[in-house]
């Protein structure tokens, strides 16, 4: 079962079109639409809420801030800075500030348009030069988030040492989830046996328990009287983590006043402009190494943008400035991170999770070094890759699953690195001879990513998932991880079946609704398979064995000898399991140091681009990716991650930029101006699945989600580089920061060749 | 009333000429599997034929199909009856989320009722109307090859 | 006319089934003084407008006409070296053939139009009439020595395409007319052609710079050049100075003259899609590359 590429299970009703995302959902009786109204203002004070007195508002239910306490008027996540309804303060644009809801869906938008704000403006702080500058102070005493140091070793004093050290300064965008399903929910409160109020949610989303803790909070309910239950969900990429908790709580409002279930289905634009995107990054990375390409230390300050709340931006950074040092053995490590708060809105989780900011800035900076050196990229690259045995910056010690090398080695020979480089730096030649303007390069970049959550997160977490018996000697699997199209569902089903022995088949999985299912911590992290994946292994294998144990006693299949125990224990035959993380060296939190991550992913990416040199445009011609995922439980759906987030970082690098007016509010919130590639801007891969087991994974396997998404930026980056190196001379790096807009490369041809 | 032709049937059905196609087939005609990604002719996700050409039915007005043939996602295939295109999608990967899917898989079967064998640059270029945010298409584009070889 | 089957707040829906209908429809609108829109492929007006309900938009007392069945205006008529297309024929159709193989200027410009599904409800009317000078269509059509035909229920008349925009987003046409035909001049077979659209990616994509061109050379003398440019200022541009400096000459182009012509034909801006600075640049670049194209 491990290995196979078993076909998805939830394929047939996708391909044929009866897969119920929450919009299909069938209206229910009195359903009212839900709709928002939003702060004009990225920074201001709200003074009045009027409505339009000619406008007739009988069939119209408005909420606002005052239909609530300030107590509960939170959105309930690591901080409660966030309120469900700004009061007072507006702190970024779009903010929400009043709910309408209506039967008819025209009137409800008219409905929005007749809310007027009186709002007394205030200058916004739209970046993190000024955040940092403190121009205004919108958020605690400084502006600062969150903070982290990791320290191993002194680089500074090392640097002194050191023959070569050389400082850049990179920077990365903003970058939209743009899943092509927009946020949506259902809200419906009803009465339970008891009399009391229930409230059910149904929705697109990731995390169904974040949903959950939000609607308690707000509502002052008990567990068990608020129900999350996930709809076929149209993508997430992490833009479903956190945010489905706002439009709940939303729908929840509307639905509780106006005593009728609400529908809330976020249109493209208000999708793009009002949810969390990828944080910004600035990172000023310095590297002290030998003339011989040693790598003896090196310091990284990264700046995050955390938007207007904290939200999950303490994670985000946090997973950054673990990655910051990248895939390299350095003796010295000096990591500072600052997130810093803006009036825009909420940056949050995206595929990557921070790490792909400061990956950019590493890899583009072992770049600029072998230029420095006069090394190739990749030889530097493999002088320096972790092997097992080395140290990371928080003093772990690799010692297991540590496929850096194995990536690199299987990426260098399907591209024939070497060979393959000549080859091009001789077509360009002729290119240039034959008085063509484009030119080819060869990019690379070798990353690594933690699997799970950052130090003690899951022994804290307490993961669980159940394994039910189910007439017909079937298996059914309760778990709160949700499928958003990675495959959850087929691969829970392989593990099982293979841990238990029970036929694929025959193994069923609960939609992942919180009233059904124990609380498997979020669908986050690349955690899915690894931890969740490793529970219901043994949750299946428990009952499994019950059953085994029932057949040996009196014989009969597994079938006949499972429903004989169902009757005979009256009804339940399950296994409830919690994560136990393997044994490793504690992470300390204050200090940094330990094991940041049970393993690590990894992985190697080459790129091959043509550039225009008239026009700067870039097309990526192949990429080729090696990565090392652990043991491989469905090769087709794991190439299909590691496809699939490399395009989204294809994306970010060369097409994807949010582009903000100087007044906080977005210029371009809409499909036709906000690029992302198509079929034919997308590249033809090549997907290598370096299998280097884990041994606490099920059947060996690591985590594939978050990690394709770190390395394609600044793979492509390099092979640009490559590209116009026939053409101009630079020292450091010619293009330290994203994205790779032709009108950006262009500007910065220029400013060379004056 | 419209008179709409959907999926060879002749219909009836109680919706304004100005609504989008696309609603009329969500709502009154219960024809979900058409998705709404956008709403502005650029995702796909709302792809059904028009007389056997890829239109999105977000742009289209239901007034302006009447006398025509409409073609959904429903009208490709069954539960029991897979097409080549869809088993194909399943069995390599070309879905996942799926809120594309359907809007692919029409894209796709134009293209396969004028093509026999499309090159990699032919499927391409007929799915470049249809985002698909989750796969990087090479699964896609290897989904749809291999459908043109069952057709065959 | 098939009556007005829907009633919108008060939005109409009328359908012609013929040119005549529809320009009689038009004129009776126009003196009625009512607000109405002519809808054809819709790709532009169903997204601008957003006409369609659950819009906010669907104003009272507008009419849609609907002119998307009306044969005439797919009808094309090829007539040895000019073609009239009808104002309804669509992107899809130039791809194909027999046009493609007569014009293949057209049939690659139409190739990077949107993506299939505009290709195959966009017309040229819709893209002419939209006034875009991001259009490709139009774009495409400049070089090729376009008349557009407009008909009312006056009659008809002709315009160059050339002189049919005024001025940004305003035309020669008016109220009461549509656009029935474009006329076009079929290249010599030995022209050299060219289309590049530089755009913000390869489908899906709206011009950063288009450039559209038809050239001529007998005995290494330009006989013929004409050029469109999109996006590069308030109008779609035919480089009149490009022209100037090409026509009668030999292909060895002196390119300082060059730039210098090109940019006195363009007067691109900062938008959010690109920036004059890049498009000035890109502007020069594809006809420098067009000319090199000419010597090979
Ligand atoms: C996703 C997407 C991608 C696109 N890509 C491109 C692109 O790459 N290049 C490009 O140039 N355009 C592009 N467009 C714009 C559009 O597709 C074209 O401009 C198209 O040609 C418009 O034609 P239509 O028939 O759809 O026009 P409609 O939307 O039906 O009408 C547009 C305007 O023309 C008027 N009109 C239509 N027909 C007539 C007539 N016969 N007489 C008088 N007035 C008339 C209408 O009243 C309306 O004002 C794109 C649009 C979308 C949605
Ligand atoms: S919804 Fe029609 S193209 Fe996106
Ligand atoms: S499968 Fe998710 S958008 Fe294509």
């Amino acid at each position: 079962m491990i290995g196979q590429n078993v076909p998805r299970t939830d394929g047939v009703p996708k391909v044929i079109g009866t897969a119920r995302y929450i919009d299909d959902v069938p209206p229910l009786p009195g359903e009212l639409w839900g709709v928002t109204v939003r702060s004009p203002v990225a920074r201001g004070v709200l003074q009045r809420i009027e409505l339009d007195p000619s406008f007739d508002w009988t069939d119209v239910t408005v909420v606002t801030a005052d239909d609530m306490d300030d107590e509960h008027n939170v959105v309930a996540l690591i901080e409660y800075d966030q309120p469900v309804l700004a009061k007072k303060q507006l702190r970024h644009m779009y903010e929400p500030i009043a709910l309408i809801a209506c039967a008819d869906r025209d009137k409800a938008e008219r409905a929005r348009a007749a809310v007027k704000l009186h709002i007394d403006k205030q200058e916004p702080v739209l970046s993190i030069e000024d955040s940092l500058a403190a121009k205004h102070v919108v958020w605690g005493e400084d502006n600062v988030l969150k903070k982290y140091e990791i320290k191993q070793g002194d680089a500074e004093a090392a640097f002194q040492s050191c023959e070569l050290v050389l400082t850049g300064t990179y920077r990365v965008h903003h970058q939209e989830q743009l899943y092509i399903e927009p946020q949506g929910v259902i809200a419906r409160w009803f009465a339970g046996q008891d009399g009391q109020e229930n409230l059910k949610i149904l929705g697109s989303l990731q995390c169904p328990y974040y949903v959950h803790k939000a609607l308690k909070k707000t509502f002052d309910l008990p567990d068990d009287r608020a129900h999350v239950e996930q709809t076929v969900t149209g993508g997430g990429f992490g833009g479903k983590e956190e945010y489905p908790s706002v439009v709940a709580l939303h729908a929840a409002l509307l639905a509780k006043k106006s005593g009728k279930p609400v529908r809330m289905i976020y249109g493209r634009k208000e999708d793009i402009e009002a949810t969390t995107k990828r944080h910004p990054a600035i990172c000023t990375v310095t590297i002290g190494c030998k003339n011989d390409g040693t790598f003896v230390a090196v310091k990284v300050d990264c700046l995050m943008d955390g938007g207007a709340y904290v939200t999950l931006t303490p994670v985000v950074l946090s997973r950054g400035a673990l990655h910051a040092c990248g895939a390299y053995r350095f003796q010295h490590h000096h990591v500072l991170a600052k997130a810093l708060a803006t009036s825009t809105p909420p940056n949050g989780a995206f595929r990557g999770f921070g790490a792909p900011q400061t990956i950019w800035a590493i890899e583009r900076h072992v770049d600029a070094v072998a230029r420095a050196l006069g090394r190739d990229p990749h030889d530097l690259r493999d002088q320096n890759l972790f092997n097992e045995g080395d140290t990371t910056c928080t003093g772990q010690v690799l010692s297991v699953s540590v496929g850096g090398r194995a990536c690199l080695d299987a990426a260098t020979k399907a591209v024939d690195w070497k060979a393959r480089r000549a080859n091009i730096d001789r077509f360009n030649e002729k290119l240039a001879r034959d008085g063509k303007r484009v030119r080819r390069g060869i990019g690379i970049s070798t990353f690594m990513h933690g699997a799970g959550f950052t130090g003690s997160g899951e022994r804290r977490l307490k993961g669980k998932v159940a394994v039910d018996l189910t007439p017909g000697g079937r298996l059914n699997i309760r778990s709160a991880s949700t499928d958003i199209g990675q495959g959850t569902e087929t691969v829970f089903r392989q593990i099982a079946a293979s841990v238990s022995g029970v036929p694929f088949e025959h193994i069923d999985l609960e939609v992942p609704n919180t009233t059904k299912v124990p609380d498997s911590g979020p669908t986050v992290a690349s955690r899915t398979v690894m931890v969740v994946g490793s529970i219901v292994g043994k949750a299946a294998l428990e009952v499994a064995e019950r059953v085994r144990a029932e057949m040996k006693d009196s014989g009969g299949t597994f079938a006949e000898a499972g429903d004989r125990l169902l009757k005979r224990v009256g009804g339940t035959v399950s296994s409830l399991q919690q994560y136990e993380p393997p044994v490793t060296r504690q992470f300390d939190e204050a200090t940094y140091t330990g094991d940041a991550y049970p393993c690590f992913s990894w992985a190697c990416d080459v790129a091959e681009v043509e550039v225009d040199l008239d026009t700067y445009e870039t097309r990526v011609l192949k990429l080729w990716s090696a990565s090392d995922v652990g043991r491989v439980i469905n090769p087709i759906l794991c190439a299909g991650q590691v496809e699939g987030g490399t395009l989204q970082a294809i994306g970010w690098a060369l097409y994807e930029d949010v582009v903000w007016r100087p007044d906080g509010s977005i210029a371009n919130a809409r499909m036709t101006n906000y690029i992302v590639p198509t079929a034919v801007d997308a590249p033809p891969f090549e997907t290598i699945l370096v299998e280097i087991p884990f041994p606490a994974g099920p059947g060996g396997a690591k985590g594939v989600g978050e990690l394709p998404m770190d390395g394609g930026a600044p793979a492509i980056a390099s092979a640009v580089e490559h590209a116009l190196s026939h053409e101009l001379k630079w020292q450091g790096s010619l293009l330290p920061d994203l994205p790779l807009l032709p009108e950006k490369i262009f500007n910065r041809v220029r400013q060379l060749e004056s | 009333m419209l008179e709409l032709d959907i999926n060879g049937k002749k219909q009836q059905v109680d919706a304004s000429p100005l609504a989008r196609l696309l609603d009329v087939l969500r709502g009154p005609c219960g024809l979900t599997g058409t998705k709404e990604g956008c709403g502005e002719g650029e995702c796909g996700s709302c792809t059904v034929l028009l007389d056997g050409e890829p239109v999105n039915a977000c742009l289209v007005l239901a007034g302006q199909v009447e006398g025509r043939a409409v073609l959904t996602i429903e009208g490709v295939g069954s539960p029991e009856h897979l097409t080549p295109l869809q088993r194909c999608f399943i069995d390599d990967g070309g879905a996942q989320c799926g809120i594309c899917t359907p809007g692919m898989i029409v894209s796709a079967e134009a293209l396969l009722r004028s093509h026999r064998a499309p090159t990699d640059e032919q499927i391409r270029d007929a799915i470049a109307g249809n985002i698909c945010r989750c796969t990087g298409y090479q699964r896609i584009v290897d989904a749809i090859r291999h459908a043109a070889e069952l057709r065959k | 006319m098939t009556g007005v089957a829907g009633i919108l707040d008060g939005v109409r829906f009328e359908r012609a089934r013929s040119l005549d209908e529809a320009v009689s429809r038009v004129g009776a609108l126009v003196s009625s003084g009512e607000p109405f829109h002519v809808l054809a492929g819709g790709t532009d007006l169903v997204v601008e407008s957003h006409l369609a309900p659950p819009s906010p938009v669907a104003r009272p007392g507008r009419t849609i006409l609907d002119i998307s069945s009306v044969p005439e205006l797919s009808k094309i008529e090829d007539r040895g070296d000019r073609i009239r297309f009808g104002g309804g024929v669509t992107y899809l159709t130039l791809r194909r053939e027999p046009w493609a193989s007569r014009i293949p200027l057209l049939a690659r410009m139409a190739r990077d139009v949107g993506a299939i599904q505009i290709q195959a409800r966009g017309t040229l009317a819709g893209n002419i009439a939209t006034a875009s000078p991001a259009a490709d269509g139009v774009c495409g059509l400049f070089p090729l020595d376009t008349l557009v035909g407009l008909r009312s229920a006056s009659g008809e008349r002709a315009v160059p395409l050339t002189e049919y925009f005024t001025g940004y987003k305003k035309t020669q046409r008016r109220p009461d007319e549509l656009i029935a035909w474009v006329d076009v001049r079929v290249p010599a077979r030995d022209a050299k052609w060219a289309w590049r659209k530089v755009g913000t990616r390869l489908a899906q994509a709206i011009s950063k710079v288009a450039l559209a061109a038809v050239i001529e050379i007998d005995k290494g003398i330009i006989q013929y050049a004409r050029f469109g440019m999109a996006s590069v200022a308030p109008v779609t541009v035919s480089l009149p100075s490009v022209r100037a400096l090409l026509e009668g000459r030999g292909v060895d182009v002196d390119l300082a003259a060059l730039d210098a012509a090109v940019d006195r034909d363009v007067a691109p801006i900062d938008d959010v899609r690109s920036t004059g600075d890049y498009r000035r640049h890109v502007a020069r670049a594809v006809v420098r590359e067009l000319t090199r194209s000419l010597t090979t």
